[in-house]
């Protein structure tokens, strides 16, 4: 037997006894893990939706897997939660392999799905009793409604709810066995603004209280202001896996300065400001890629002064998880979130 | 515990399932007025036979399970699956086919509340009797259901979505209501498509319902189309559970037409069976089977033993002369005109029909018992021919357990109820009398 094929049955087999790994070194580690998934591989015909696919969560963490639509999220998720089954890999959810005993890994896992729904007749009072009938020890379901705020609501049918009440019902649904485990897939998406940050509290409170949370989205900010890890899918791919600040910390994307001045500026006295990589003007407004924004400022205000001219606006523009991203894939991302309910 | 917690889980997910049937218009006009149409309908065409509807009960039941279970069922788990219902069910700690059996379950009994207010309306509206053996109606009741919710289940996992669901399940409704002895009765199709129907669950599944009716010995001698019912629907049940579809993502892959493969070959192999014990020989309506009977076998009929015109049993009066019956008898002879249960163009029936009012006036000692034995003799002779009535009769003879005979006459003052068994043997008894005068055997 090969080397690396060693490795794997060593990372196998501490999965199998529940003993966390890392991916990388394939050595244990010291804190249990939530979940683990390893290797995780899935074809579709002539797709390859997913391609050893491997990362890991710690009790507590949100973990967002970050990526555009077709990138393979749902399938992750499903994989998952044994919904579908893997080509190659292995997921622990607990130490229990979700191939195996899908039941019983089921038990410790609370799960929102994007595309599911329930019976339009059926009310979230009634709705929340089915589901913790199946449950040994389920979560109180009257206050899992005055949690998500939807008591007024419990006789209602399903469909005559908002999308807003729709989505806090699946998450209330999710939470109805008290799970260690929260995986959530695009819990946001179709949400205004205002039950999106809701949704946003609700989430980071769960974690709060030492749920481990998995979170599919394709929404940037989000996963920048959700999640303590991030894990971007591209193509079927895990191609990068860090914190947000880390992995913004990583790019080597510039800072840009754009600013608005009441008189035009001479482009060439712009593009040797201190610092100034590159420049676009749009009449008397500017971005300016810089590597050092505080002489580059410092110098534009004393130009203006000299010149008599006023400045009525100005950014400083941070590198961005889509930086990242346009760095990582050499794609743009897709502004996805048009498509969602204002 | 976890054992009795998804036991729990899955008995919540059948009343579940019930109760949000009852909440759905759609469901309830599917389920219960149109099988109240169905009612309606064949009691428009069936309404002046005798009883009113009950040799067409088989067929009327199975029309609704077959509605309930091949378009209730699939369009109601196709429709949950377009909407994502089974999707977030899979995120249970269940197996699925666990959901399904409650789905199925729940399906069984809205179909057989249904069955059971046909039954009542039918005895209310029409006056058809009920059950003789309601037991039996329930055990056959269980039969088809199985058959066809495993048909139904297979309809589920083959239809992409609920239009499919309606296609699919008219590819099998329509054959079996034309031509597999459902809709039209098997003895008024042609032999080719009573050869046919034996290849369908139809025909065996209005086979063990009508027996329940009509047939005195019950479902006894049924356990050729209770099995066939049986294969046919564990095929399919098999089948649609292996090709179960939770997810409208899911698409059916090349091998699954071996699961089709299985469930048709049930329906072959239940045709050969059948076909090879020569239970598809060609089914006849009674009106045939009577002109069916011989000269031959006419003349071979015996008179010894009858008892006299004049002893207890079968009593006859002598043919009456002018005003000779006395008012009580003239008065039965006007109601016997207008007595709505020989307004029937079935001859057969409307023999076995006379014959049982002679015998329950005879067995049940009325006054006027010789006087009714002559009218209905009267009365025969003015409705049929002299060679038309000795085939009837003779048919009566030969074949005393055949059709249906009447055991009680309230409208015509015959209140006694009597057991059938002696009403057949009387009626026997008079049709010997009557024929063997018609043919100047015995003196009148």
């Amino acid at each position: 037997m090969a080397a690396p094929e060693i490795l794997d049955l060593l990372v196998q087999v501490r999965i199998l006894v529940g003993q966390p790994f890392d991916a990388k070194s394939h050595m244990p580690t010291a804190v249990p893990v939530s979940i683990s998934v390893n290797g995780l591989a899935k074809r579709y015909g002539a797709v390859q939706a997913l391609q050893d696919v491997s990362f890991e969560l710690l009790p507590g963490q949100i973990f967002g897997l970050l990526g555009q639509n077709g990138a393979g999220k749902t399938t992750t998720i499903e994989c998952l939660l044994g919904l579908r089954q893997p080509d190659t890999g292995i997921v622990a959810i607990l130490g229990v392999n979700v191939r195996n005993e899908p039941i019983r890994a089921r038990e410790h896992v609370g799960a929102q799905l994007q595309f599911a729904a329930l019976q339009d007749k059926i009310t979230p009072a009634e709705a929340l009793q089915f589901c913790a009938s199946f449950y040994a020890k389920p979560a109180n379901t009257a206050s899992l409604l005055a949690q998500f705020d939807l008591t007024a609501k419990a006789r209602a049918p399903f469909s005559s709810l908002s999308s807003g009440q729709k989505q806090r019902l699946f998450l209330a649904l999710a939470l109805v066995n008290n799970p260690e485990i929260l995986v959530l897939d695009e819990p946001t998406a179709g949400l205004d603004p205002l039950s999106r940050r809701e949704l946003h509290q609700i989430i980071a409170g769960l974690s709060a209280t030492g749920k481990t949370v998995l979170l599919s989205t394709h929404n940037l900010e989000e996963a920048g202001s959700l999640c303590d890890q991030i894990g971007i899918l591209h193509e079927g791919r895990i191609i990068a896996n860090a914190s947000p600040a880390a992995l913004i910390a990583r790019s080597s994307a510039n800072p840009r300065v754009s600013f608005h001045t009441a008189l035009p500026l001479d482009p060439p006295r712009v593009a040797t400001l201190p610092g100034v990589l590159n420049h676009s003007p749009q009449g008397n407004s500017w971005v300016v890629g810089t590597n050092d924004v505080n002489q580059t400022i410092s110098a534009l205000v004393r130009e203006l002064a000299a010149a008599d001219n006023e400045l009525l606006d100005l950014h400083i523009q941070r590198p961005t998880l889509e930086d990242v991203f346009i760095e990582l894939t050499g794609k743009t991302w897709r502004k996805i979130e048009t498509e969602e309910t204002p | 515990m976890r054992t009795g917690t998804r036991f729990t889980g899955t008995l919540q997910h059948f009343l579940l399932t019930l109760k949000l049937n009852f909440r759905s218009v759609q469901a309830l006009v599917y389920g219960y007025l149109v099988p109240v149409f169905f009612l309606l309908a064949f009691g428009g065409v069936f309404r002046s036979e005798i009883p009113p509807l009950l040799f067409h009960m088989g067929q009327l039941l199975t029309i609704s399970i077959l509605g309930g279970a091949c378009f209730g069922l699939p369009t109601a788990l196709v429709a949950e699956r377009e909407q994502g219902v089974w999707r977030r069910h899979r995120l249970l700690p269940v197996r699925t086919w666990k959901l399904v059996a409650g789905t199925l379950l729940a399906r069984l009994v809205i179909v057989g509340s249904a069955v059971v207010m046909q039954l009542l309306l039918a005895r209310l509206v029409y006056h058809t009797p009920l059950p003789q053996f309601p037991g039996e109606v329930l055990l056959a009741f269980l039969a088809v259901g199985y058959s066809f919710l495993g048909l139904g289940l297979l309809i589920a996992a083959l239809a992409n979505d609920v239009p499919a669901v309606q296609a699919l399940g008219q590819c099998l409704f329509l054959p079996m209501i034309m031509i597999g002895g459902v809709g039209v009765p098997l003895a008024a199709l042609p032999g080719w498509a009573q050869r046919i129907a034996g290849y369908m669950p139809g025909r065996y599944a209005v086979d063990v319902l009508q027996r329940c009716f009509t047939d005195p010995q019950g479902l006894w001698g049924a356990g050729f189309s209770f099995a066939a019912l049986a294969v046919i629907g564990s095929a399919a049940g098999f089948a649609g559970l292996k090709l179960f579809r939770w997810d409208t993502g899911r698409r059916l892959s090349r091998s699954s037409l071996s699961g089709v493969a299985i469930a048709l070959l049930a329906w072959i192999a239940v045709g050969a069976a059948a076909e090879a014990t020569g239970r598809l020989d060609p089914v006849r309506p009674e009106a045939v089977e009577y002109e069916s009977i011989s000269t031959q076998q006419i003349d071979q009929i015996t008179y010894d033993g009858l008892p006299g015109d004049n002893e207890l049993v079968s009593r006859l009066a002598p043919p009456f002369k002018y005003n000779d019956p006395p008012e009580s008898v003239r008065d039965f002879a006007r109601k016997l005109k207008t007595w709505p249960k020989i307004q029937t163009a079935e001859p057969g029936q409307v023999v076995r029909v006379l014959l049982s009012v002679a015998a329950v006036a005879d067995i049940g000692a009325d006054l006027r018992e010789a006087e009714i034995g002559r009218l209905i003799f009267d009365e025969l002779q003015s409705r049929y021919g002299r060679d038309e009535l000795s085939h009837l009769l003779a048919w009566v003879i030969l074949r005393p357990n055949d059709g249906t005979v009447i055991t009680r006459v309230p409208e015509l003052r015959l209140r006694r109820e009597l057991a059938e068994p002696v009403v057949r043997e009387r009626s026997v008894f008079y049709a010997k009398k009557y024929l063997g005068r018609l043919l100047g055997k015995i003196p009148d």
